[in-house]
């Protein structure tokens, strides 16, 4: 007889989980950032029916497009993100991390100087501190050395 | 017992003189060194005697030339707050300060003393280290300083009085304290150069540095058993070695090796260069916050300590060169002195400039006896309490003290044998006691009282038992103790160091070392001319750029530093407890709400399944 394989899943920590949610629901976010400028621009009724440069500068239009552009790339590059952590990966520890002290410091400035983005800002101080966590840096390999900082 | 056969001896009916040479210590000096151990009566021919009042006046006392040891300990009557200095090198004007430097450039190209850093401090330290480096360096414009002119005539002066007697002189006191015969050695050096030579702390005229062995009697001998030698703040238990202690500990015959950091002097017992850490004097509020902030950081947050506002300085400490001592080109001069030496006893003042520095760094140092305020010094009068050694009794003596503790042990241990039973008895008894008396109301008084009584019986059956039990345990390691001494056998030497100070790493410190070096001693100053270049062309942004442009100084230099994932990690910390501040304020609210539903959810959730099994 054949003995069947046990199979051992590994639980995923629940802070892995809330960072996973805080990454959706920013990349929810991010596309919703995609398609409001096009609707503005009203891209998905007329389509590209106007130019995109004028006396070599830039319409509206195209600034709609290229910002468009960019928060479809930053949120493909948030899944791409989220598949690595959900892998365990090294790197997207590295990668999230950076990314979310990009984001929380343009959410701080966007809160002094123009209109702040709450809802980002809420996922990104949830994702700072899970990712904080000395379980979270453990399973990463964060936190196998204690090499000084620069700070 | 008897000795370890590496303790090499010398009998009792030796003097203090032969003591004193017999164990004298080997100093090993760093290549550059300005300064090394010099007799006091020339240096002090060569001073001025001044007194600084508190109303801010400076009186010359005697001229230069005039001082000698007997003069200056005349009695001068003055009023409180006065402090009376020596000067070793009087004011310059501009002119003879350019002189002095010239000089020295050609004095250190004709000696060939040059002394090579290496990897800089500066780029040792991190960003924020490096801050406070810039801080404590414009702290000089507030503080008194002593002058690179003033560092500089020091050491011509001094090349000058080694030219007229080569002598290398230390100050040598024999003390008997507890059963310990402490030898101390005392080093004077006309100058200490650290900050103008090495990159160190401070300058300031005249230095005391001082090294100690401590040996015990057995069978007619003394045995030395221990070292203790002076290194900036280190106190206690962390300054001495055991003398059997090879990983921490050279000998030479009998002559312990000691490394003395370059301009410093500072005493340490491995050569290397060391990162001694200064931090910034700052007032108690701050330091307050920052204490409250570090517990937060590492206990709340789990995050590892550090303190970004301590000043990293590398106290040079290589011995390569100037070696002075037994079996060295360069012999010692040992004058003996003790409370009876005038100078030592009865000159309290500093012995160098007074530098009207608040924080004394700069200001000269007061001789053997006494610290700069004029109070005695601590290793003078208690030796073995300066190296924690108040508390250690010497070998043979613990054997007698161990087999009386453990005799009085076991007489305890016999008196609660008998005890035990007996109370224990006895409280049984006024347990039946009471049970016959329940039920009946009219007792009510009576049973109360005995209660009170039986409880306090019981408390004191079980502090005997607990008194029994913890007696054995104390029994059997005393025993143990006893049973490892008779085998002649040893505790791990460095038991009694709680932090051990060691040289940092040699190799590689730094990647892409030139670039971290360059960056190390241009960011500071580029970061103001940014900051300055934000103020004037973007006012309206200068806060957000300047926090964008430090992040980015701290990320780039941990990089150089090979921290980056350690740095990032802390960075958006912080900016995420500043984002979850402005989310408290503006939505505290919500937060309470959220938090009162979720809890009220959790609870239902746990109780309906307590319901339904």
């Amino acid at each position: 007889m054949v003995k069947r394989k046990k199979s051992y899943r590994k639980k995923r920590p629940i802070a892995v989980s809330i960072i996973a949610a805080a990454i959706i629901i920013l990349f929810l976010v991010r596309l919703y950032q995609v398609v409001v400028p096009l609707i503005q621009q009203q891209v998905f009724i007329n389509g590209i029916s106007s130019p995109l440069f004028v006396d070599g500068s830039l319409t509206p239009l195209c600034m709609a497009i290229i910002t468009s552009a960019v928060y479809l790339i930053l949120s493909i590059l948030g899944i791409i993100v989220l598949v690595g952590f959900l892998k365990v990966r090294r790197w997207s520890w590295v990668v999230l991390m950076a990314w979310t002290g990009i984001s929380l410091t343009i959410s701080l400035i966007d809160y002094f100087y123009r209109r702040p983005n709450y809802i980002v800002m809420v996922s990104n101080v949830i994702i700072a501190f899970a990712l904080n966590q000395a379980d979270i840096q453990r399973i990463f390999g964060i936190r196998s050395d204690d090499r000084e900082t620069s700070l | 017992m008897k000795p370890a056969s590496d303790h090499l001896t010398t009998p009792v009916t030796a003097t203090n003189l032969q003591l004193l040479r017999q164990f004298e210590p080997v100093v090993c000096y760093t290549k550059g060194e300005q300064f090394y151990p010099m007799g006091v009566d020339h240096y002090i021919r060569d001073c001025s005697l001044w007194a600084h009042y508190p109303d801010g006046r400076d009186e010359l006392l005697i001229k230069q030339g005039e001082v000698t040891p007997e003069k200056l300990v005349e009695t001068r009557p003055a009023v409180f707050g006065t402090v009376r200095y020596l000067r070793f090198i009087e004011p310059l004007n501009l002119s003879e300060a350019a002189q002095v430097l010239a000089n020295q450039t050609l004095l250190r190209h004709r000696l060939r003393n040059y002394f090579h850093a290496g990897t800089g401090r500066l780029a040792r330290g991190g960003f924020l280290p490096r801050m406070a480096d810039g801080l404590f360096s414009l702290s000089f414009l507030l503080r008194g300083k002593v002058s690179a002119a003033t560092a500089a005539a020091a050491e011509l002066d001094y090349h000058e009085m080694l030219k007229e007697e080569k002598k290398y002189v230390y100050y040598g006191r024999v003390t008997r304290q507890n059963n310990w015969t402490v030898l101390q050695y005392w080093y004077f050096f006309c100058f200490n150069s650290w900050r103008s030579g090495f990159h160190g702390v401070n300058d300031h005229e005249s230095d005391w540095e001082m090294i100690s062995i401590y040996l015990y009697e057995q069978d007619g001998q003394l045995v030395p058993e221990w070292i203790a030698c002076a290194s900036h703040d280190i106190k206690g238990d962390d300054l001495r070695r055991r003398w059997d202690d090879r990983t921490q500990l050279d000998l030479e015959d009998t002559h312990p090796v000691i490394y003395a950091g370059a301009g410093s002097h500072a005493s340490y017992f491995r050569p290397g260069e060391y990162q001694a850490e200064v931090n910034l004097p700052l007032p108690d509020w701050l330091s307050g916050f920052l204490k409250a902030w570090n517990r937060f950081w590492t206990e709340t947050l789990g995050q590892p300590a550090g303190n970004p506002l301590r000043i990293p300085f590398v106290d040079f400490t290589r011995g390569d060169g100037l070696a002075i001592g037994n079996g060295k080109s360069h012999a010692w001069s040992p004058v003996l002195i003790d409370e009876s030496t005038p100078w030592v006893s009865r000159y309290r003042g500093l012995w160098g400039l007074f530098a009207r520095d608040p924080i004394s760094g700069e200001n000269a140092p007061a001789g053997p006896m006494y610290n700069r305020d004029g109070s005695p010094r601590s290793s003078w009068y208690d030796p073995l309490g300066f190296a924690g050694l108040d508390k250690v009794p010497p070998p043979p003596i613990a054997l007698q003290l161990l087999e009386k503790s453990c005799e009085k042990i076991n007489r305890r241990q016999e008196e609660m044998d008998r005890l035990i039973p007996e109370k224990a008895g006895e409280l049984q008894m006024l347990g039946i006691r009471l049970k016959g008396m329940e039920g009946n109301p009219h007792l009510a008084k009576q049973y109360n009282a005995l209660t009170r009584v039986l409880n306090s019986l019981a408390d004191e059956v079980k502090g005997l038992r607990r008194e029994c039990l913890e007696n054995s345990a104390l029994l059997q390691g005393l025993t143990q103790q006893i049973d490892r001494i008779k085998a002649g056998g040893k505790d791990d030497p460095c038991a009694h160091i709680r932090h051990l100070v060691m040289p940092v790493k040699p190799g590689r410190v730094l990647r892409f070392e030139n670039v971290a070096e360059t960056w190390a001693a241009i960011s500071l100053s580029l970061l103001l001319f940014i900051i300055a270049a934000l103020i004037f062309f973007t006012p309206k942004y200068a806060w957000p750029g300047l926090a964008i442009i430090l992040i980015t100084f701290i990320v780039v230099e941990s990089i150089l530093r090979e921290a980056f994932t350690q740095t990032i990690g802390r960075i958006t910390l912080i900016l995420a407890m500043i984002a979850a501040l402005i989310i408290l304020f503006h939505f505290w609210k919500w937060i309470i709400v959220g938090t009162l539903v979720a809890m009220g959810f959790s609870l239902m959730f746990q109780r309906l399944r307590e319901l339904t099994g």
